[in-house]
């Protein structure tokens, strides 16, 4: 590109910011809307229009969700060993198997890395029955184990992918650097490539772990009470005669926090992962 | 006993063949260059040497053993790569000791031999720092330590100065030959820089499509070239070429380009009416009163001397005179060379079939 080129017009720069700006206020609304809504009486919210005068924000939604907080505490610990466990064992198993898609001669590796992702293509709800079957047989209902496996399903592909990705990208050089000095595919692996895949890696396991901590439609098939996560315990603030909208919005605002924080924390690390890994998808 | 030998070495890639029956004999602490453009095959058949690659025909032997079969560290080779290859997470002593910790050397062992290395390359004040802390010159340097450090038989270096600037690449060069002059182990080199390969050789492959084109001593290759391709790789400036076709003269035979007439070396292996290509190095050039009829197009002053280029008969014709030459572009002038200067070759196949036979 030349430099002519890149010198954009006004017009230009400023269609883009309006896109980025329709763009925001389109992803925010609903983030934005959740947090007033957790601190608006029942009254205000569906007054139509909602009345957001200041006599009408509150606590109480919040006191009244800490009133019950033991089945919103059960569901956090629940979604927490759910989403870590299954987290945890998409990395350990999918970065070998992207490493050897990307790197090492096996024959027909980019078929298998289709057939991979071509198992996210399946709406949930076609094999949600089914699995809904082998499971109660099986006698694993309502185990957040069970519950970690299933979404380990869904984890592996996508970690494998954004990983592949990454692993494709990385020199030649150093792995043959590494042959020469005496190390086998999996001590390149493992002294070589995962030291400078943190990035990759941290990004692959927020993701998995954001994806495995709100997954609601599984949650509700594959579990009763023992198992059950947290947008499950949110999703019972929506009664059977009436709605308490405001106090289901400050449970859900309790428990996206813990998500939100590891974003924030890992956000460098999540920007630079995904430049790479989709660089060559 | 020859160190290293490739016989009739083949490597494809699909439909792609970059290596042709490649042989090549190398002599144990010898300094051998395989030189040739890129695209040529020389570093496919170092990678293979190095067990990185596998050929797809014929046999590699150290130390008369076939070590086809042979991973990289079982051969016993060191390699350095063009890029480096540094481990960017690893600091320069945990990169120069990485192959001996991955030989379950002990630390203290491991400590003592990568700062001897570090020390005989100025690498001490560096130890602790990551590759991305280095210049260019200093990770170059790491990389050879790298290989240092685990004493191989068979040094392997893949244009491994390519990246650096003019005057560190002439430093690195002469470091890597009085390392070589030091230590006495069997190197081969890949570049693609004839300066570079005929500066630090004992001997030169020079490759042209996956073939070896000749294998001699920089001296050999430049004087004696086996082939046009060669005559055209070796020498700056680049050897001139013309076209001409082999008749009688007084003195035996001559090759007439145009009005021109060129004493040709004794024992061409001509007959009159053939046609031939004669080749001339720019130093065996000499203007004169007499001789071939040229005009001055260019002068070029460069120091301790002068490229002068002339338009003749036969195109083009560089004449590297000592000193400043004081010569007026578009004058008219002269030229003569030697007889036993000139270099003759077969138009169709390419090979010399007269010029100089000794050295």
């Amino acid at each position: 590109m030349s430099f002519a080129a890149r010198r954009t017009g006004l017009a230009t720069r400023l269609g883009v910011l309006l896109g980025l700006g329709v763009f925001l206020v389109w992803s925010l609304a609903p983030v934005v809307w959740l947090v007033l809504s957790s601190f608006l009486t029942q009254r205000a919210l569906i007054a139509q229009p909602p009345d957001l005068a200041p006599a009408s924000f509150t606590l109480q939604n919040f006191v009244a969700v800490m009133q019950s907080a033991a089945s919103l505490g059960h569901g956090m610990l629940n979604s927490f060993i759910v989403a870590s466990f299954s987290t945890a064992l998409a990395l350990a198993l999918g970065a070998p198997a992207a490493y050897a898609l990307a790197r090492l001669s096996l024959p027909r590796a980019n078929v298998i890395s289709f057939m991979i992702l071509a198992t996210q293509m399946l709406p949930g709800i076609a094999i949600a029955i089914p699995l809904f079957i082998v499971i109660t047989r099986l006698g694993l209902i309502d185990n957040v184990w069970t519950l970690g496996l299933v979404y380990l399903s869904f984890n592996l592909p996508i970690v494998i992918w954004i990983l592949r990705g990454f692993f494709l990208g990385i020199p030649q050089g150093l792995e043959r650097a590494a042959a020469v000095d005496g190390a086998g595919p999996v001590r390149t692996f493992r002294y070589i490539i995962l030291p400078i895949s943190i990035p990759p890696l941290a990004a692959a396991a927020v993701f998995a772990f954001i994806e495995a901590w709100n997954e609601f439609f599984f949650a509700l098939i594959l579990t009763r009470k023992s198992a059950e996560t947290v947008p499950l315990v949110v999703a019972q603030f929506a009664g059977q005669y009436q709605t308490v909208f405001g106090q289901m919005m400050a449970a859900a605002l309790i428990s996206v926090a813990p998500v939100i924080l590891l974003a924030i924390i890992f956000k460098d690390q999540i920007v630079r992962g995904f430049a790479d890994g989709m660089m060559k998808g | 006993m020859p160190q290293v030998e490739l016989r009739n070495i083949s490597k494809s890639f699909g439909s792609v063949t970059v290596c042709h029956d490649v042989n090549l004999i190398i002599e144990d602490r010898a300094f051998v260059t395989l030189l040739g453009p890129s695209g040529c095959g020389k570093t496919t058949t170092l990678n293979m040497l190095a067990g990185l690659e596998d050929p797809s025909a014929g046999d590699i032997l150290m130390d008369g053993q076939r070590v086809n079969e042979r991973s990289p560290v079982d051969r016993d080779v060191a390699m350095v790569f063009q890029n480096y290859a540094l481990y960017p997470h690893m600091t320069v002593a945990e990169n120069i000791g990485f192959t001996l910790r991955m030989r379950h050397m002990g630390r203290g062992e491991i400590r003592r031999r990568v700062e001897e290395v570090a020390r005989s390359l100025e690498l001490g004040p560096l130890l602790d720092r990551l590759p991305a802390q280095l210049s260019g010159g200093q990770q170059q340097r790491v990389a050879i330590g790298r290989a240092l450090v685990r004493e191989p038989r068979v040094f392997l270096f893949d244009e491994p100065f390519s990246n650096l600037d003019a005057s560190l690449r002439i430093r690195m060069r002469a470091e890597v030959k009085e390392l070589h002059q030091r230590l006495g182990v069997t190197s081969i080199f890949v570049t693609h820089d004839q300066e570079e390969a005929m500066s630090i050789s004992d001997q030169i492959a020079v490759m042209s499509k996956g073939r070896i084109e000749q294998f001699g001593t920089p001296e050999e290759v430049y004087a004696r070239p086996a082939t046009r391709t060669v005559a055209a790789f070796i020498g700056n400036p680049q050897i001139d070429l013309a076209s001409g076709r082999v008749e009688h003269g007084a003195d035996g035979l001559i090759c007439r380009v145009g009005e021109a007439e060129l004493a040709l070396p004794a024992g061409t292996e001509a007959v009159a009416g053939q046609a031939v290509e004669v080749g001339v190095r720019s130093e065996h050039v000499q203007l004169s009163d007499t001789g071939a009829a040229a005009r001055v197009r260019l002068v070029q002053p460069v120091g301790p001397a002068t490229h002068v280029t002339l338009d003749w008969a036969g195109g083009t014709l560089t004449a590297t005179l000592p000193g400043i030459a004081r010569l007026a572009a578009g004058s008219a002038t002269a030229f003569a060379i030697a007889p036993e200067n000139l270099l003759v070759f077969d138009p169709d196949s390419g090979k010399r079939i007269g010029g100089r036979t000794d050295a």
